[in-house]
């Protein structure tokens, strides 16, 4: 067994042990122990309550971070290469990133409704400022000795582009939808708490009220590690793409 | 090594700060009460009874959470005495020693629907709409299920009677359960659009006061206060509504509400009494047996109606010393 595995595993065990012991004193009614809530979790997914759930979460999670992965690496692409376009966006993307979105939840329920329009907004305005941003300022900051020698190889805009600015902002682009798409998970949660209780954000709403706090704590449990495990592929993903990237982030 | 002493670090921090949820001790000298909302017109009763007992020597501080289940949780943890709510399914299953001193206010709501339907046994199959899933009006629901002999379509959940009202006269739904004021509202402006459905009579409680059973006993004095309090308002405002509004302090939280909810207190409190809405005694054991058919009915308690030994839900004392 390698040696990260096992820290890994060790970290894992100190937490949970920790949970264990808080749920067994019990630091409160309302918290249940790690062993009650991983019960629960797995009689969850056993009867197909959280396979439904998902089905449900996902819908608004997957629409949103793509929007947001792909419109925002464009997005700030564009605002990176133009200071016109940086002028014209960047301070939108800012003004979404400070802005308390909780509090701004009536108004886009006043405009979009309260089906999944509204669900998939939410889960953009999270991830899409600071994939917008990161981009932005890796593409602003690509070496321009690197640009220049592309140009004076006779390199077409799009081949620099392609060729030298994109490997060249790579990591930062990355760093940006690592971070984007957490932020994605805690919207898509948000907005099932806060607009309609859906999917996951329903089974932690619904099993609060009827004081089942293990399938609570397993419904948030088990959302975390789905980002948890997304991530970890992102960064597959960022490997395969662009080999020598590798510095080790979330599987580190 | 370093990154294993980092997270060590970690995961020891986390120990300490599992167990300061725990809270602080509760204070004898000052009781805190949890509130499921923030005040409105429909705590003015309870404030003005909070006033009562404060001339009486009591001390008390109040927090509004913005829901029933924060609330609850924050006394399940010991960050607050005594709450607002019905936590029934909490007490049952969570095994904490919590117990209901007094009912608030009954579970009067209102089946409303667009002139499409006339009777409940209409809605069978029918979307409507409520306000969250295992809530007070999720539970209605199931009983009409039970009672009628029907079902319901898909239910879609908007918190708030009068979101569902917005949504009812919008045309975004043809069915809602919304509570008393909200219903008398929409019928005086546009009854000519809407129906109420006739019900069948609901006795359970919708609001109710809870407190941790060693909190209670170790407090007696100020529990007996404070439900001697909330007794006297609660019958003097069933034999005239108006002292709810005679009797807010204009520098509380309730006489700080705009000029049209205080103006509009008195006709509040009429008809929620002539509704039904306030139990002139308190509950007590009438109300705990109406919640043990109930809530077992709405599938929030398990077990026998019959079989749920009253005394582990209520703690009757205070109330009956009240009474006397």
């Amino acid at each position: 067994m390698n040696r990260s595995l096992l820290l890994k595993l060790l970290s894992a065990a100190i937490v949970f042990g920790a949970w264990e012991i808080a749920g067994r004193v019990p630091v409160s009614y309302a918290f249940p122990t790690f062993l009650d809530s991983m019960t629960a979790l797995f009689a969850m997914s056993i009867d197909g309550t959280l396979l439904r759930a998902y089905g449900e979460t996902l819908r608004p999670l997957v629409a949103g971070i793509a929007i947001s992965a792909l419109l925002g690496i464009v997005i700030g692409l564009w605002i990176g290469l133009s200071e016109f376009c940086d002028w014209l966006f960047s301070p939108i993307f800012i003004v979404m990133q400070a802005a308390p979105l909780a509090a701004l939840i009536p108004l886009l329920v006043m405009a979009y409704g309260i089906g999944l329009t509204s669900k998939v907004f939410v889960v953009c305005i999270m991830a899409m400022p600071v994939i917008v941003l990161n981009t932005a300022s890796a593409v602003r900051n690509t070496p321009s000795s690197l640009k220049e020698m592309g140009r004076s190889f006779l390199g077409s805009d799009f081949d620099i582009v392609t060729r030298i600015i994109l490997p060249s902002a790579s990591p930062i682009i990355f760093s940006g939808l690592r971070l984007g798409i957490s932020a994605g998970f805690i919207g898509a949660i948000l907005a099932e708490l806060k607009i309609t209780p859906t999917g996951v954000g329903d089974i932690i709403t619904y099993s609060r009220s009827i004081a089942d706090y293990p399938s609570m704590y397993a419904a948030i449990f088990s959302i975390i590690l789905l980002a948890v495990l997304f991530l970890n592929l992102l960064e597959r993903l960022e490997g395969q793409l662009f080999a020598g990237n590798n510095r080790g982030y979330v599987s580190d | 090594m370093r990154i294993l002493r980092r997270k060590l670090a970690t995961a020891l921090l986390a120990v300490p700060v599992m167990f300061g949820l725990a809270g602080a001790p509760a204070s004898a000298e000052t009781i805190r009460i949890a509130l499921a909302e923030t005040p409105s017109d429909e705590l003015a009763a309870f404030f003005v009874a909070l006033d009562r007992a404060k001339a009486n020597g009591l001390n008390y501080e109040w927090t509004a959470f913005s829901d029933e289940e924060l609330a609850i949780q924050a006394v399940l943890s010991g960050q607050m005495d005594i709450g607002f709510g019905t936590p029934y399914a909490a007490m049952q299953r969570s095994k904490a020693p919590v117990r209901i001193i007094f009912q608030l206010s009954k579970l009067k709501f209102f089946p409303v629907t667009t002139k499409k339907y006339e009777k409940l046994e209409d809605l069978d199959g029918q979307p409507i709409l409520l306000h969250s899933r295992g809530g007070g009006t999720d539970s209605i629901a199931n009983v009409i299920e039970d009672k009628v002999g029907i079902t319901f379509g898909q239910r879609s959940y908007v918190p708030g009677s009068a979101n569902r009202v917005v949504a009812l006269v919008s045309g975004q739904a043809d069915a809602t359960i919304i509570d008393l004021s909200n219903k008398n509202k929409l019928m005086r402006q546009q009854g000519d659009a809407f129906n109420v459905l006739p019900m069948f009579d609901v006795e359970a409680s919708d609001e109710a006061l809870f407190a941790n059973l060693d909190w209670i006993r170790a407090n007696e004095d100020d529990v007996q206060i404070l439900v001697d309090a909330l007794l006297s308002t609660w019958r003097d405002m069933n034999r005239d509504p108006t002292i709810i509004g005679r009797e807010t302090d204009p520098d509380g939280p309730i006489g700080q509400l705009p000029a049209e909810i205080l103006g509009g207190l008195d006709d509040f409190y009429i008809e929620a009494v002539k509704g039904g809405l306030y139990s002139p005694d308190g509950g007590g054991r009438v109300a705990a047996r109406a919640d043990m058919e109930w809530y077992s009915e709405a599938g929030q308690l398990d077990g026998d109606p019959e079989s749920l030994n009253i005394e582990d839900f209520w703690y009757l004392a205070p109330l009956d010393q009240a009474g006397r």
